[in-house]
């Protein structure tokens, strides 16, 4: 009794790094704009050098979230960054809550 | 089809001589309270978008005094009797006729597209990707072991069709790109992830990749032992029960159970259950009744 052939594994992060001006595009907005958010610690490097980093390709939509909040909310950019990051402390603790 | 009224005033819920400041103030707050990105609520998305509209045409002078004059004209013809055909009005008036253009996908409402025509698109504010959207997606367990396509309709009218890859783990996303909410200006739409649930089985127990299923055997299998068919989750399969086997013995089937993190599989274990024919024949009787009196087999004392 053999067990089976796993079938394609799939990994949520198991996506290629990607480079800024990716982030950029797959957000929809001009890499100056992202830059800025990557200035304010919204989003960091996962791989690549300092010269070259390279990001999670998941940064972009976090990426536009900011910026709808930024843009639908008469925020400016460090409080668009302050919202999602308090935004993703209430979901871990709904999730630890649920566990 | 006649086109309904809207009250943007009662949307923001500001008097009709609000001025710009409370007017911005009004659709802030609410704006904070619906934004799709900080209300989990489906229908806070509809409510932000009527918001949206609303703020569009109370916040421009231009749009504003447009509404207020044809608006008051339009829910006057509405509260008509017999009267649903807005469209001549407007075209005697010579307003926003032309509505077949693309209008910013469908953003605004057919209202805002009769008053405004598509010349008066809201002040774009660039391209954006649109919001991620996400989903519970309910799998059978043999779905989730061989892999199924599915159709999902998304609430907003369209539907998707997903590829379920073999193998796939409770709690496990499976992104589906560009099937999120619409992007902005030209923007990419963002993606959907669905999140893996399995369903209930009616006959398989879960514990983590492994399964249990109730094997039942007659009493003389389990004294004497019998090699009996068991169901697994992709059919049927042969197991050994070994002689004196009591019911709760746990006979593993390795790798029969779901797919495991390193892409291996965790087992099936087949829980023995004595059954016992609950109308004996009087051969049956009869073959009982001797192995009563002959077995000094005492259940109740310690195993032997």
């Amino acid at each position: 009794m053999s067990a089976r052939r796993a079938g394609p594994q799939w990994r949520p992060g198991a996506d290629e790094a990607i480079e800024l001006a990716g982030v950029a595009r797959r957000a929809g907005l001009r890499v100056s704009v992202v830059r800025r958010y990557l200035a304010l610690g919204l989003f960091e490097p996962c791989a690549g050098t300092s010269r070259a980093p390279r990001f999670d390709p998941s940064s972009a939509a976090r990426v536009a979230k900011a910026d709808r909040l930024r843009r639908d909310l008469g925020l400016n950019s460090a409080g668009a960054v302050l919202a999602c990051e308090l935004l993703d402390r209430i979901r871990a603790l709904e999730t630890r809550r649920s566990v | 089809m006649a086109v309904e009224y809207k009250d943007y005033y009662d949307v923001l819920g500001v008097p009709r001589d609000a001025g710009q400041d409370e007017i911005r103030r009004a659709y802030r707050k609410l704006a904070r309270e619906y934004h799709p990105d900080l209300n989990a609520d489906p229908d806070a998305e509809d409510r932000f978008k009527e918001l949206g509209e609303a703020y569009e045409v109370l916040s421009d002078p231009d749009k504003r005094s447009r509404y207020d004059r044809l608006g008051a004209q339009w829910r006057a013809q509405e509260e008509a009797p017999g009267n649903g055909d807005f469209g001549d009005f407007f075209a005697a008036e010579g307003f926003g006729r032309d509505t077949s253009a693309e209008f910013r996908d469908g953003v605004f409402s057919d209202f805002f597209e009769q008053l405004f025509g598509d010349g008066a698109a809201p002040r774009a504010s660039g391209p954006l990707r649109g919001r991620d959207r996400e989903a519970v997606l309910e799998l059978s367990l043999e779905d989730a072991l061989s892999g199924a396509r599915r159709r999902l309709s998304l609430g907003d009218g369209h539907s998707v069709s997903v590829n379920i890859p073999a193998g796939v783990r409770e709690g496990q996303q499976i992104r589906v790109a560009g099937q999120g909410a619409p992007g902005r200006d030209g923007g990419p739409a963002g993606d959907l992830y669905l999140l893996v649930r399995f369903k209930p089985h009616p006959r398989f127990r879960r514990q983590g990749d492994d399964l249990q299923v109730d094997l039942r055997v007659a009493p003389w299998e389990a004294t004497l032992g019998a090699t009996v068919p068991v169901s697994t989750l992709t059919g049927t399969a042969q197991v050994r029960v070994p002689a004196g086997s009591s019911s709760g013995r746990r006979l593993r089937l390795r790798g029969r159970g779901l797919p495991s993190r390193d892409g291996e599989h965790g087992d099936l274990y087949a829980t023995v259950q004595i059954a016992v024919p609950k109308d004996p024949s009087q051969g049956e009787r009869e073959l009982f009744e001797q192995l009563a009196a002959v077995s000094e087999f005492n259940p109740r004392e310690a195993s032997r």
